[in-house]
């Protein structure tokens, strides 16, 4: 079987009715999805399959097969964050950061698809996702900050992680 | 005081965004084995027979471990603290709550390590169990545990925790009104995102590695090596990353086990708790009883409290005696009471063990104290803001325990909230400050309660 993860194409060993979340993490090591539940209850498996938010835990590999996979690797690197990237970055959106892939690929799904930066809509597209940490105030408000077309000075939070600097405005 | 308000970069925060941030569960170590657990089906039984012998010769599994396998069988959380040992690490002759661990498996996979479980053979008697702390005193009350219903050993001895201050007869003699409450605030589950996970690697040199999720990595460290009689050098716990604890990972889960397990095998192992087990299996915050009776004059003072607490310990006692010890010490909450008649008891039930959760101890008796003042308040019909202020904690005055507050919050506290919602105070009481007492705030039954705080 094929699959394309993060532009990448793999042939896949498992069998067919394996979950895309154990293909991923189990065969091809890419761990950022998260075993939260293994039954579609937490959302923190959730990646992209030809950009629609899917819960990998409950998706046989067979049925995705031949599709483009989207991990939050595939958003951006440490060097080059993407806008959402940089949303969470600033607004402190990942805490302990358990959820915070899955939360993150069902906020992209929603920016693709045009959403707005209305807090209901937004509560709306990451129903489902469990956060114990946040309160999700932090991670509504970073969606929205992308939804608007906010921009970000990560000058300090992006290029020191670990480093006090407060000179640098954010 | 420069980074107060200031714009910090989290250090894990770009990891956690680009997914490198890697929990103990995303871990890569070639040929690792998978764990999993044989857990008592029912809430208290003794074990008549258990025969791992099919599980044991199944192809591809690696190591089984039982109660057999262990070093030092039981060692307590707490035995640092002198609070001794109680919970055998697998149940060896009686399993007293749902869930508890007997068995464990290491094998090539997850189905593999499953169906090995499903092999071993468990013979039970049923006993009939404990759940409610209310009938854990009764003569025909089921016995949880070896101690007894309920913990023994707190100092000299005694079987509960209680606190005598000033006189408590006294203040109920000369109250206008007793006001009475009883509080049950239900168990906890702490719901981490990342469920208990833990792998452990056998180095070529001996030691065993541990990647665990724990939140107490030093005490993790300590329980491990007293369970496995070895000194602290033998191993080397990787930790830090946590996916959410909230106190739930406190406790030494899965460590100690798949540090056996590894060992028997000369395998890595990896053990990932489901979220059924999480639910099922992990400690929680503790359910808790609290009986609060008041002695109050008409004006809203707190002469006196009788108060009678049965935390629920779940069947073993871990972090419960020291939780109950904060408890007391703030069993009056963010006021002054100068007479106090306290007892508290660690009930045992049939229920998986409580443990840490943020406060733990002091979330329950707040949650009291607070319901039980605007109670108060109620009863004599006096502004619930009035009582809070008259009776919060000023600089001089003494806690439960004794210790004079040299910088009490109560009363600035108390202000916001009323600012906060918008409550008109009266002119005398916006003009409160947490000084020391005196004038109309030194009513004859506090003076003899004033300590010194440069004492302490
Ligand atoms: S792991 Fe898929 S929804 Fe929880
Ligand atoms: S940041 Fe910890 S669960 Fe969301």
């Amino acid at each position: 079987m094929n699959l394309t993860v993060n532009g990448v194409a793999h042939e896949v060993e498992s069998g067919p009715l394996t979950s895309l979340l154990d293909v991923l993490r189990e065969e091809l090591a890419i761990t950022s999805p998260k075993a939260g539940c293994e039954q579609g209850g937490c959302g923190a498996c959730t990646v992209l399959v030809d950009g629609v938010a899917r819960r990998s835990c409950l998706t046989p590999v067979a049925s995705v097969q031949g599709t483009e996979i989207t991990t939050v690797e595939g958003l951006g690197s440490p060097s080059d964050l993407s806008p959402l990237q940089q949303a969470f970055t600033h607004h402190y959106a990942a805490q302990c950061g358990f959820c915070t892939s899955g939360m993150m690929l069902a906020a992209q799904a929603y920016i693709d698809g045009g959403g707005s930066d209305g807090h209901e809509a937004i509560q709306e597209a990451i129903a489902g996702h469990v956060c114990r940490c946040t309160g999700y105030v932090k991670i509504i408000d970073a969606i929205a900050a992308v939804a608007r077309g906010d921009e970000f000075d990560l000058t300090v939070t992006a290029s020191s992680a670990g480093m006090v600097n407060l000179g640098g405005a954010v | 005081m420069k980074a107060v308000g200031a714009r910090l970069p989290r250090y894990d925060g770009v990891a956690h965004v680009t997914g490198r941030t890697v929990f103990v569960d995303d871990v890569r170590v070639p040929g690792t084995l998978w764990v999993k657990a044989l857990r008592s089906p029912v809430h208290h039984a003794d074990i008549t027979r258990l025969d791992t012998s099919a599980a044991e010769t199944m192809k591809g599994v690696h190591a089984v471990v039982t109660w057999q396998d262990v070093p030092l069988l039981e060692y307590g959380h707490l035995s640092a603290l002198g609070i001794p040992a109680d919970e055998p690490l697998l149940a060896k002759d009686e399993v007293r709550y749902k869930g508890q661990p007997i068995a464990i498996v290491a094998a090539e996979d997850e189905e593999t390590a499953m169906a090995a479980v499903a092999a071993m053979k468990l013979d039970l008697q049923e006993k009939p169990a404990l759940f409610d702390v209310r009938k854990a005193f009764d003569a025909d009350a089921p016995v949880v545990h070896q101690w007894g219903n309920w913990y023994p050993h707190f100092e000299a001895e005694m079987d509960r925790r209680q606190i005598r201050k000033g006189d408590i007869d006294r203040a109920f003699a000369d109250a206008d009104v007793i006001v009475q409450g009883v509080y049950r605030p239900a168990a906890i589950e702490h719901v981490p995102v990342e469920t208990q996970s833990c792998q452990v690697v056998p180095e070529a040199n001996g030691r065993l590695t541990i990647y665990s999720c724990t939140q107490a990595l030093y005490f993790s460290l300590g329980v491990v090596a007293a369970h496995l009689q070895v000194p602290l050098n033998r191993l080397k716990v990787v930790g830090g990353t946590v996916g959410g604890g909230f106190g739930g990972k406190v406790d030494t889960a899965t460590e100690t086990m798949c540090c056996l397990l590894a060992q028997k095998s000369g395998r890595p192992v990896r053990w990932r708790w489901t979220r059924e087990e999480e639910f099922l299996c992990s400690s929680t915050r503790a359910p808790w009883h609290m009986e609060i009776a008041d002695a109050v004059t008409e004006d809203g003072w707190i002469l006196g409290r009788k108060m009678l607490t049965l935390h629920d310990s779940g069947a073993y006692a871990r972090f419960s005696p020291y939780g109950l010890t904060k408890h007391s010490f703030h069993h009056t909450g963010a006021y002054t009471i100068p007479n106090l008649h306290f007892d508290g008891y660690v009930v045992f039930t049939n229920r998986v063990p409580t443990t840490a959760m943020r406060g733990f101890g002091v979330t329950s008796v707040s949650f009291a104290t607070e319901t039980h003042v605007s109670r108060i308040a109620e009863v004599l019909g006096v502004d619930p803001w009035e009582i809070r202020l008259k009776n919060a904690n000023r600089i001089g005055d003494t806690s439960p325990n004794g210790v004079a507050y040299a910088d009490p919050s109560t009363v600035p506290v108390v202000k916001a909230l009323a600012d906060g919602v918008g409550a008109k105070l009266a002119p005398n009481l916006q003009a409160m400050t947490p000084a020391a007492r005196e004038g109309d705030l030194l009513p004859e039954h506090l003076v003899a309660q004033i300590g010194n705080p440069e004492d302490h």
